[in-house]
């Protein structure tokens, strides 16, 4: 058993990290989504070298995941990083012809958010779209990034099977509107789809399979999220003066952050056992993968959410004003609870995986 | 990053599990699921046997090294052990505070005498340890201790009482955080001496608990006395042995005792499906938090625990029982709460005649107060690990 992470591994989160710390930008127009596609290739970490990509396992996306998790850089890696090794593992036409593209930075690609069958798009198989392929009509809410998508991952339902599709946001039948969101470092989307053409990517395993690596990469990115949210709060405690000392002399305070210390430390295990798991496909039981993921993605996103507030009640007044970072993380840790399925079906997830629903 | 345990690791289990199933018969037999924190007054002549038995097979000092009569075996291996161990419900062992209190301490600051003379006792599970540290006066205060120790005629005279003593009646020796420089305070002219248990000097008196039953005592020293050599590190550095022990304790036992969680989360979910609680949303939801924090601790003790010496801030002990303290006295309740009204009814009409929900639920309150209350782990989270500057006390 080895817990650490490699040299070569630590190399990578130094490199993101000073990356991020000293450059920024939004969406996939930015110069920063430039550096981290493109010229760094990290959003093909997980893709085959074949396909264009770097080839590492799911612990380097974790890395990256963190990271951004850090800065809260508004960029669509998460999505466009989970798709691509959706697509990779699909290994099918549409991979080939993707990947490259992903890997570059010039193709922006996601999952629609997961979330109960009956909200899946219904596919009529067509002839008139393309060969064997599928005509998709629904309405998905909530896409995460959805206005920069240019392939979208979706579950649908086809004669009666769960299928998880892929389809391209250009073509005819798909109508995407921008969503204003509380959280304005994640756009979303309204997609509707009226005939979109789509082709199936795998069958109703290859949609699990695609939530747990969505799910698992949120689980992470709210770790290094929660884990900054900590450090910068222990750091002005430490720093601010009240009564003629550091407030972080006084054992309310001190109390309060060594609960948070615990979540994030519980947090921070429970993804990147996740993380691990769901590239290492370590068997049955309540380590797998299937039930590692949403259990990750439960136990983080209520942990971030309780450390992002307590950030702000901890900073004091600064802590409430739009200046300040702690809103920003306190809205990401709101909706990626909301988000990605939500509070209740993750957690109904875990309670039927694990056998206890 | 690999958290799987090997294949060599794997056959280890099997080893262990196949040692354990021969071994919990016969006169074993009666041992499955005894003894353990609220559990400690139970069988105790024939835990005493079982642990002569361990030892005999050379299952303590797993991770000692080999030079000191130990195996030297790695951290996985230990993990291993005490999960299997936990998973056939063997005994709640009468040796733990020995092996892994006493021995590491001997291993990091005893003279090689020392370490002939204690060591081997331990290991072959026929010499039982007692920890004197707690005083009336000195509870999360260590620091306060006031139990006196002087040396004349080549013996050191101990006074004071120390208490919240595990196993003190079953226990041949007690190392013992005695005040040897009268003019010291706090942290300094404090040693630590290992005092022989059978001796007119030391009187034993159990302290009946909540519970009904006693499993701590407290241990009263008048005119004790002890070796001029059993004086473990230098006399006054007494303070620094202790916390040595505490820092370097690792926690890999741990993982044995989320093993025996994992069972009594198994039991109350029965139940709870048993009386339809479980068909109670709320109470759905109390088992699904209490059965997710159960895998969220075994990855944190995985994470944590794992890392190697030196690397981490060095707080996973603290983090580890702030975590576990809390999700156990939670299980506690809800083990009475999906009972309902039936559990409000004892197992017979004695103070200490309990169900085994009602057991769960009493001694769990005392999870967040053992082994350095819940606020002592915060402080020491607080302080160590995050690195808050220390305030006035």
């Amino acid at each position: 058993m080895d817990v650490t992470f490699s040299d070569e591994q630590r190399d990578l989160q130094r490199m993101v990290r000073d990356l991020l710390s000293r450059e920024s930008g939004e969406g996939p127009g930015s110069a920063i989504w430039k550096r981290l596609s493109g010229e760094l290739g990290l959003t093909g970490i997980t893709v085959p070298e074949e396909h264009g990509g770097a080839g590492a396992s799911s612990v380097e996306l974790g890395i990256v995941l963190a990271e951004l998790g850090r800065a809260l850089t508004p960029v669509p890696f998460l999505q466009t990083a989970v798709a691509a090794t959706v697509l990779a593992e699909s290994a099918g036409a549409l991979a080939a012809e993707v990947l490259p593209a992903i890997a570059a930075g010039e193709l922006v690609a996601g999952l629609a958010t997961p979330g109960p069958e009956s909200g899946h798009p219904r596919g009529t198989r067509t002839d008139q779209v393309t060969d064997g392929g599928l005509a998709l009509d629904g309405t998905l809410e909530n896409v995460v990034d959805g206005p920069y998508l240019d392939l979208l991952l979706t579950p649908a339902v086809v004669a009666g099977e769960t299928v998880l599709t892929a389809v391209r946001t250009a073509a005819a039948g798909v109508a995407s509107t921008t969503l204003p969101t509380l959280d304005r470092s994640r756009p979303q989307a309204r997609i509707v789809l009226d005939g979109a053409p789509a082709v199936v990517l795998g069958d109703a395993a290859t949609v699990s399979r695609a939530i747990d690596l969505l799910l698992t990469a949120v689980a992470v990115e709210s770790a290094g999220a929660a884990r900054y949210c900590l450090d910068t709060t222990v750091e002005y405690l430490g720093t601010r003066v009240q009564f003629g000392r550091p407030i972080g002399t006084f054992q309310a305070l001190q109390h309060r952050c060594a609960d948070l210390a615990v979540l994030v430390e519980a947090a921070s295990s429970t993804a990147w056992y996740a993380m691990w798991a769901v590239g290492a496909d370590p068997g049955t039981g309540g380590g797998s993968a299937e039930v590692s993921a949403p259990l990750a993605k439960a136990y983080c996103a209520d942990a971030f959410r309780k450390v992002a507030g307590e950030t702000i009640q901890l900073h004091g007044g600064i802590g409430f004003t739009w200046e300040h970072p702690a809103h920003r993380y306190f809205k990401r840790a709101t909706c990626t609870d909301l988000l990605f399925g939500g509070r209740a079906w993750v957690r109904a997830l875990v309670a039927r995986r694990a056998g206890l629903a | 990053m690999d958290l799987r345990f090997s294949a060599a690791d794997e056959n280890f289990r099997a080893e262990v599990a196949a040692w354990l199933a021969a071994n919990l018969t016969g006169e074993f037999a009666e041992l499955v699921g005894a003894g353990g924190p609220g559990r400690e007054h139970e069988h105790l002549e024939a835990r005493k046997a079982w642990e002569r038995r361990l030892g005999r097979d050379g299952w303590i000092g797993l991770g000692w090294p080999e030079s000191d009569g130990g195996r030297g075996l790695s951290w996985e291996r230990q993990v291993i052990f005490y999960e299997e161990y936990a998973r056939a419900g063997a005994p709640g062992r009468v040796g733990h505070i020995g092996e892994q209190l006493l021995g590491p301490t001997l291993l990091m600051f005893g003279t090689p005498e020392q370490r002939r003379r204690f060591l081997p006792g331990i290991l072959d599970g026929t010499q039982l340890w007692c920890q004197g540290y707690s005083e009336p006066g000195a509870g999360s205060d260590l620091a306060a201790v006031s139990t006196r120790a002087a040396l004349r005629d080549g013996e050191w005279h101990i006074d004071g009482q120390k208490v919240w003593t595990s196993l003190a009646t079953e226990a041949d020796w007690c190392f013992v955080l005695a005040r040897t420089d009268p003019a010291s305070s706090r942290h300094r002219g404090l040693s630590y001496l290992l005092v022989p248990m059978d001796q007119p000097g030391v009187d034993v008196r159990p302290i009946v608990q909540l519970t009904g039953t006693a499993e701590f005592n407290e241990v009263f020293l008048d005119d004790a006395r002890a070796a001029e050599a059993d004086v473990v590190g230098a006399p006054g550095e007494g303070w620094k042995v202790a916390m040595g022990t505490l820092a370097v304790e690792r926690g890999v036992s741990t993982f044995g005792q989320q093993m025996g969680f994992a069972r009594e989360f198994e039991q109350v979910l029965a139940t709870a499906r048993a009386t339809g609680a479980a068909d109670d949303p709320a109470t759905a939801d109390r088992l699904l938090d209490s059965w997710m924090e159960l895998q969220v601790l075994r990855h944190t003790a995985v994470m944590t625990l794992g890392a190697p010496a030196g690397t981490t801030p060095g707080a996973e002990a603290n983090v580890a029982k702030l975590m576990w303290a809390p999700w156990h006295q939670r299980l506690g309740e809800l083990a009475v709460d999906v009972l309902g009204a039936a559990g409000t009814v004892a197992a017979g009409p004695g103070e200490d005649e309990l169900t085994p929900a009602q057991q769960l639920f009493l001694f769990t309150r005392s999870d967040t107060v053992y082994g350095g209350s819940n606020e002592v782990q915060r402080n020491v989270i607080a302080q160590r690990m995050l690195g808050l500057p220390r305030g006035p006390v």
